[in-house]
């Protein structure tokens, strides 16, 4: 009789998979060259890639919202700090997350590596693409978690086991990142074909970037202890070229960069492409902002990114149309025709939710009720706009119990270039060449008003903006263009996930933090026990996981 | 050669040298008192089957033994004397039997001659039992099996032999064999009507013979068949009525008021500032008086939804109607016989609109040929199944969570829904009624072809070609809705199909031999099994009209997508058994087995799972004969090793997946496609992750497992019984654990990693009692316990695992551990406060955690593994009574020493951990200054506490006992003796119809912890007829 033969019936293969050698071709290294773009946008919902929950939650500017502190409890742990601990699941998912781009990209530039130029035309810009990407997540991971390991596309998967996060100094890991973002400076075209794609200048706005970062020198306990002169002409250098190519200028009004139809606007250095109709069920959509929309019928899930109060109070204007560097919290406008009782920046109503007779998301008949906060007596009722589109959007899409939109998300606005250049030459001293790149920004608060009209087309919110006028308005020293440069960053970024990385640059994190939660919670009890440890806060922790993971060899950062 | 012309000179002398005379006579089976058609008549010289009147001829001699048999009863042997009259032989059921033919590995046994570990189930028990699945049926009734399961109407459970042998869950189902054909799909769908019997492989030494996949157990199946000279048609029905009557008491929209009020206070906020509830109070924080609570006629912006006050675990609930039909034809005759049944299963689930059907179909025919030298036939099982697609788990937490303000439907008869305020639940109304359309179909063929050729008398050759093979096709429509906050504008229709199933051929000898004293039994064997599975899905959206009758893709306008994915993988092995016996005294038995399977790598291709075991029938002693009360004692030892080999497809390869965009509702997406030209839609360009990093060392996991046990039977097996303790250690378990981050994707990599333990005691005891002719009576209670320990963790895999990942980890203790928080009782007074540990967000009416190491600060280093997840024992007690032609059984089953983890007190409990639900009467008698007796936390809304941490506050009693079943017949044989029924029986019974548990478990089933489909009890009238 005959019995089946062994080995051959005993292979089975695997179905529906590739392997590795097989993506060789100039065809597919392409391909993998799309597949490390795609994890710009494969955040989810509690992992944004805007850093809004790490940006804006341990930062004064934004509560978490939702319902209740146990919906999401490891962004509360972020809220209060001193719950924070190694055990955090979004610590661990972020890092995961933001490691797995950067093996995509060097998966991909290993394979651009090693392809001539003549069977895969496109090697010189693939190469700085991938360069940039793969220092784009080691940014974010830098500013998240201060010491983290570094590897690069030569290195053996076989070998990440030895590479420890203490292998390179906080210093090091600056100068790595810079590294590849020059590389990627140095090699990109001027500009490209597919707009999703980053250019040289777009490599340099983020040089500028990184190099403004590496500038604040910091110890081992994080406290702020110089600043390098040197790094901040470069940065000034850098972002003076970005101006000098003319590709970018600001939009006329503030508004374009949070809405769907101006997506890739001039204004836009870099942005996070998203679509729709695109042959998925639901779209590649931005679902790192899905948490932030309300609880009304046209939205219904899920009241979280709530703006705080001091948030919503640093809007306020003085008589002269400037901020009100002390006493804006006193006094807060909560809903309606509170709005009326101040003066406040424009840019307030394109990043702020307000309950009553307010155009939400620039729909004059789409007003927000106080209904449609999650938890109003934890968090109050604010909703952070810049995250969400309006309902009849051609971008929305629900993805049931949640929803968000094709919106696309601008990692890096021109504003930020002039901002940062702004930031190096005040402190290079050169605080009164920085004053019209402050002014730009002003002076464009000041014009976009246009979309700002509730239904009866008036304004529920009194505008009173002006520029820094030396000398009739103020008294432009260092001292004073650092607070105003450092308020215009508030304004003009917030809620954008950027805050709270700039107070740990600048090295005021643990005193503006909890002054900001001893008069916050004040107001929203829930904040009575938070409070901001200096030498630990700064940065998350390493993960637990990944600490395990290491069998020992990663080191926590001090404090956890 | 030698030894097989030594047999053929023995038995042609028997033949030549015998005098033969003819016996007639008459077999009845002695519980129902009717002709028993079927039993195995055997003499020397041949064997027959008694006919539908029970009527036998056999050739005998004189001076020889005539035996009876019949499948799960007690065989009963006459010496011919030569006498010429007919006789009349009386059989009756008995699990305490020796005689009783056991199915073990591609064999039959006689119990006697068993060396391992196996349990034989009374099926006559559960036979009538209206669950739907046999192994729901079978829950309590065989020690060291742990069944669980809900009340859902598919009939789904979860089988655990000998505790959880291993970590990756799949791993730890039994294999089930069913005639033959082995499969990995438990035993709902197949007719419990058409099981003949059920046989539990439980160590290793018995399951070794099914090598790479025994080591959770096998349980093997066999169905009816068709007997020589027997005719008859078989006819049960029974229809029951089924009792949601575990349901959660929750807050009515009164309460819900006063709870929210009181918690406000407590918080020292204002009460009013929610969008609900309006209260005319004194503003007195210290001293508050409450004068009235205001709700608004409508509790939305809108002014659809009026302010109610809805039960919603009645609006989902109901009392559901189960039905049960069973047909079966049976004819045997010389030259072949044949079964064949139909059977109906309809059951209307207890939340609303939940359904089943099933529809079983099966042939099982046999054919003899050239003097029964050769047996062909074929057993063959059609099943269909319709299962309404309704989301009960979503359903059932709805109902938990919605607000009782909210009404079912708006003014307008639109859907209600949660208002300003409330979580984002659905109106599980909504829930059923917009899914109400949706089905799925599931189709299933188990059965096999098979050729038995006798070569020589005692060698059979028998092939089988074995098929269980399964589709489900699924068309549901998502409709779009408004209620509440909540709403989708958009249709969707998915579509998907799946097929999936194994084919199986495999080959054996058998060889039996007697030489003196000496039996014995061989057998060699080859099987190989080929598995595939291939699905694809479709949906659309955009449907002009939501109605399932318009709802096919065709239809659909917008969004056009699909998807589609399959995986393989074979198996190959050759086995081999000897079983020994001497003078019935000792008995040996050796098994080797040798599997090759696709799933491992490279270099590990075929595992090799030897086993052993020996027995020492005390009984047939002269010492112990000299006893004459002991009619049976005999030790076992056995030790085997098996396998495990559930381990990801493909798992030694490193692959890359081209995932162009996938589902990104919950999870990261593993998506390559972006838009990278900024279209903002269209087809977008993608390319490939990485999915997975092959392991080419990979290989089974194994367990060594040692069987102590000992039978016995006293007063003529009057009393019998047997214990087990074992020891089962399994090594090498397949984990695929999580990995250093910054390896990125598919860094997933499959390996042999930890070990476990698995200790345990399992006892079964047996008593029949005849009072008088009229009265009889039986009695059959099981015990069993084990103790389950993780040995060894690679480091790496442990964090995956409670604990805190280093110093303490789950290693040392049960892998169904807890990890978590001692609570200790709540603070009551500033002194306690004040002398306790640093915990922040403490106060008083808050939970005090214990200080565990002392530091000073309720931090997460006060963690520790707070239970075992395990039982002390577990438990079934069933007991038969038989008056003339009543009888009455009753089945109790029981888990005692459990700690389980009620999940329904964070909503029965708390108004802060999620305060937007509805919450649990229990809160309105919380603590508070006043009542201070009270274990409830203090009210509040901001659980700044963080009292919803594992602790063992969540930790209750878990133990019960259940009326599992009682059941009351009466056979009206006699009554309707001129119809020549022979057999008319009509019974009532209830399943679950009360539950004995601990006072301190507050929720409503401690069976059911954790929001399962609620088990219901059951009321059943049935009907058993016989032609």
């Amino acid at each position: 009789m005959v019995l089946p033969s062994c080995k051959k019936d005993l292979i089975s293969v695997p179905q529906g998979s590739i392997d590795s050698a097989e993506l060789n071709t100039p065809a597919n290294i392409d391909k993998m060259v799309i597949a490390a773009y795609s994890s710009l946008g494969n955040d989810d919902i509690v992992t944004s890639n805007s850093l809004w929950p790490e940006g804006d939650l341990r930062s004064g500017d934004s509560h978490k919202g939702g319902d209740g502190l146990g919906d999401n409890s490891g962004w509360n742990d972020y809220e209060q700090f001193v719950t924070n601990r190694n055990d955090n699941t979004y610590t661990d998912q972020m890092w995961y997350q933001l490691y797995s781009g950067i093996a995509r990209a060097n998966d991909a530039l290993a394979r651009v590596n090693g392809i001539s130029a003549t069977a895969y035309p496109n090697k010189a810009s693939r190469q700085g693409e991938l360069h940039f990407l793969r220092a784009w997540w080691y940014f974010k991971l830098k500013i998240l978690y201060n010491r983290i390991p570094y590897i690069d596309e030569t290195m053996p998967k076989s070998s990440y086991i030895n590479i420890s996060n203490v292998q390179y100094t906080s210093d090091q890991l600056w100068t790595k990142i810079a590294a590849d973002f020059r590389v990627a400076a140095n090699i990109l075209p001027t500009t490209q074909t597919d707009i999703g794609r980053p250019n040289k200048f777009t490599a340099m706005a983020y040089l500028a970037k990184t190099l403004l970062y590496q500038a604040y020198t910091q110890d081992d306990t994080h406290a702020v202890t110089g600043i390098d002169a040197t790094k901040l002409s470069e940065v000034n250098i850098l972002c003076d070229s970005v101006t000098a190519s003319g590709q970018y200028s600001l939009d006329p009004d503030f508004g374009y960069n949070f809405l769907t139809e101006h997506n890739n606007s001039p204004e836009s250095v870099f942005s996070i492409q998203y679509s729709i109709n695109d042959g998925t069920a639901k779209g590649r959509i931005d679902m790192g902002h899905a948490l932030g929309y309300t609880m009304n019928a046209t939205y219904g899930c899920c009241g979280f990114h709530v703006p705080s109060q001091d948030m919503v109070d640093a809007f306020k204007t003085d008589v002269n149309g400037l901020p009100m560097f002390t006493g804006y919290n006193i006094g807060d406008p909560l809903q309606g025709t509170d709005f009326l009782n101040y003066n406040f920046d424009p840019r307030l109503e394109h990043t702020v939710g307000i309950p009553g007779n307010h155009p939400f998301k620039y729909e004059p008949k789409l007003n927000m009720d106080a209904s449609w906060a999650r938890d109003p007596a934890v968090y109050g009722v604010f909703a952070s706009l810049k995250d969400l589109v309006a309902p009849d959007d051609a971008s929305f899409q629900k993805i049931a119990p949640f929803m968000s939109s094709s919106k696309n998300w601008e990692d890096m606005r021109y504003a930020d270039v002039l901002l940062i250049n702004a930031e190096a030459l005040i402190e290079l001293n050169r605080e009164s060449e920085a004053l019209p790149l402050i002014n730009a920004l002003r002076t464009r608060s000041g014009n976009s008003l246009g979309m700002l009209k509730n239904a009866q087309g008036g304004y529920s919110t009194n505008y009173l903006i002006s520029a820094y006028q030396p000398g009739v308005n103020c008294t432009w020293t260092q001292a004073y263009a650092r607070q105003a440069l450092r308020w215009e960053r508030r304004l003009e970024l917030a809620e954008e996930g950027n805050r709270f990385f700039d107070l740990v640059r600048w090295g005021i994190a643990d005193t503006y933090i909890n002054a900001y939660i001893a008069v916050e919670s004040t107001k929203w009890p829930y904040l009575k026990s938070a409070h901001f440890t200096k030498g630990r806060d700064e940065y998350l922790p390493i993960s637990l996981n990944q600490m395990n993971f290491s069998k020992g060899l990663y080191k926590q950062n001090p404090g956890y | 050669m030698k030894i097989i012309l030594t047999i053929l000179a023995v038995f042609f002398c028997s033949v030549l040298f015998a005098q033969q005379k003819v016996l007639t006579g008459t077999v009845t089976g002695k519980d129902l008192g009717t002709p028993l058609a079927g039993a195995t008549v055997k003499s020397n010289e041949e064997t027959v089957t008694t006919d539908k009147n029970g009527k036998f001829r056999i050739t005998v001699s004189r001076n020889e033994n005539v035996t009876f048999s019949f499948v799960g009863m007690q065989t009963v042997i006459i010496p011919y004397k030569g006498d010429q009259s007919p006789v009349s032989i009386t059989m009756e059921y008995s699990s305490g039997s020796l005689d009783e033919v056991v199915v073990t590995g591609y064999q039959t046994q006689k119990k006697a001659d068993l060396t391992g570990a196996v349990s034989v189930v009374n099926v006559g028990d559960i036979k009538d039992i209206p669950e739907g699945s046999a192994t729901k049926a079978l829950q309590g009734r065989i020690p060291g099996v742990y069944i669980t399961t809900d009340g859902s109407t598919e009939g789904g459970t979860t089988v655990r032999i000998r505790g959880v042998g291993t970590i990756n869950g799949a791993g730890n189902d039994p294999l089930y064999v069913i005639d033959g054909v082995p499969t990995q799909r438990g035993l709902e769908e197949i007719n419990q009507a058409d099981i003949e019997s059920i046989q539990v492989l439980k160590d290793a030494s018995s399951a070794s013979i099914y090598g790479s996949r025994a080591a959770s157990g096998v349980i093997i199946v066999t169905t009816k068949k068709g007997k020589k000279g027997v005719n008859h048609i078989d006819f049960n029905a029974s229809t029951s009525l089924q009792y949601y009557n575990s349901k959660l008491s929750m807050l009515n929209t009164e309460q819900h008021g006063q709870a929210y009020f009181d918690a406000s206070i407590n918080d020292g906020t204002n009460p009013n500032n929610n969008e609900i509830y309006q209260y005319d109070w004194n503003g007195n924080f210290k001293n508050p008086v409450l004068n009235k609570i205001t709700l608004p006629t409508y509790i939305d912006a809108a002014h659809t939804m009026l302010a109610s006050n809805t039960n919603w675990f009645n609006e989902i609930g109901q009392t559901s109607i189960l039905q049960n039909y069973n047909l079966s034809v049976s004819n045997g005759s010389d030259r072949g016989n044949s079964f064949f049944s139909v059977s109906y299963y309809d059951n209307d689930g207890i939340i609303k609109d939940t359904h089943t059907d099933k529809i079983t179909l099966r042939l099982n025919t046999d054919y003899n040929f050239f003097n029964n030298r050769l047996k062909v036939g074929e057993n063959f099982d059609v099943t269909f199944i319709k299962d309404k697609l309704i989301p009960a788990t979503d359903v059932l937490f709805a109902a938990l969570v919605q607000n009782p303000v909210v009404p079912v439907h708006t003014i307008d008869g639109g859907w209600g829904g949660p208002a300003p305020g409330m979580t984002d639940r659905q109106n599980p109304v909504r829930l059923i009624d917009d899914n109400n359309q949706n089905n799925s179909y599931f189709g299933r063929i188990t059965g096999n072809a098979f050729a038995d050729l006798t070569i020589i008398p005692g060698l059979h050759f028998k092939t089988t070609y074995g098929v269980d093979y399964d589709g489900l096709y699924e068309r549901t429509l998502q409709k779009s809705y408004v209620s509440g906050f909540l709403s989708d504008p958009t249709n969707l229709v998915s579509n998907s199909q799946n097929y999936d199933g194994n084919l199986i051929w495999q080959n054996q000898f058998t060889y039996d031999l007697n030489i003196n004293k000496s039996k014995l039994n061989f057998l060699l064997g080859q099987e190989s099994i080929n598995y595939i599975n291939q699905n694809f899905s479709a949906s659309r959206q955009g449907y002009a009209i939501e109605d399932i009758n318009y709802a096919y893709l065709n239809a659909g306008t917008t969004n056009i997508n699909n998807g589609g994915i399959g995986s393989a993988h074979n198996l190959l092995s050759y086995f081999a058994k000897a079983d020994y016996a001497y003078d019935n005294k000792y008995l040996a038995s050796v098994t080797i087995r040798r599997d090759g399977s696709s799933t491992f790598g490279s270099d590990n291709v075929y595992g090799t799972f030897p086993a052993g075991s020996v027995a020492w029938r005390l009984s047939q002693e002269d010492f112990i004969k000299k006893l004459s009360f002991v009619s049976d004692l005999k030790l076992r030892f056995g030790y085997g090793e098996v396998g495990n080999q559930t381990a990801p497809n493909y798992a030694s390869y490193s692959l890359y997946s081209a995932i162009y965009g996938t589902d990104r509702t919950f999870g990261d997406d593993g998506g390559t496609a972006y838009d990278i030209s900024g279209a903002g839609s269209g087809t977008l360009p993608s390319g490939y992750v990485k999915t997975q990093q092959g392991n080419s060392n990979l290989k089974w996991e194994t367990t060594k497992e040692a069987n102590y046990g000992i039978d016995f039977g006293l007063f003529n097996q009057k009393l019998s019984g047997s214990v087990d303790y074992f020891v089962k250690n399994t090594s090498g378990i397949l984990v695929t654990p999580g990995y250093l981050g910054v390896i990125g994707e598919g860094g997933y990599q499959t390996y042999n990693g930890g070990s476990m333990q698995n200790k345990g005691i399992e006892a079964l005891l047996n008593y029949a009692g005849q009072i008088n002719k009229d009265l009889s009576f039986a009695v059959s209670a099981n015990i069993a316990t084990y103790r389950n320990k993780v040995t060894y963790l690679p480091p790496d895999v442990v964090t995956a695992y409670p604990g805190n990942g280093t110093t303490k980890t789950i290693v040392g203790h049960s892998i169904n551990s807890i990890y978590g928080y001692v609570a200790q009782g709540l603070f009551t007074s500033q002194s306690e406060l004040a002398s306790a540990a640093s915990q922040p967000g403490d106060g008083l009416g808050r939970i005090r955690y214990k200080d565990l190491n002392g530091d000073g600060v309720i931090n997460s280093d006060d963690q520790t593994f707070i239970a075992s997840g395990d039982p002390d024992y577990t438990y079934g007690l069933n007991i038969n009574i038989r008056y003339k032609d009543f009888d009455l059984a009753a089945f109790f089953q029981g888990v005692q020493g459990i700690e389980v983890y009620n999940s329904y007190k964070t909503y029965t409990d708390f108004t802060s951990l999620w305060p937007g639900t509805n919450w649990g009467t229990r809160t309105l008698s919380a603590w508070t200054p006043q009542n201070s007796k009270s274990t409830i936390p203090a009210l509040t809304l901001v659980d700044n506490n963080n009292e919803g941490r594992t602790s063992t506050y969540f930790l209750e009693n878990g133990s019960y006992m259940k009326l599992r079943n009682l059941q009351i017949g009466y056979n009206m044989k006699n009554v309707l003796k001129k119809f020549k029924v022979q057999n008319a029986r009509i019974y009532l019974q209830g399943n679950n119809l009360f539950t004995v548990k601990s006072k301190s478990y507050t929720g409503t089933d401690p069976e059911n912890p954790s929001g399962a489909y609620p088990i219901p009890a059951i009321t059943s009238i049935g009907l058993d007829l016989s032609f």
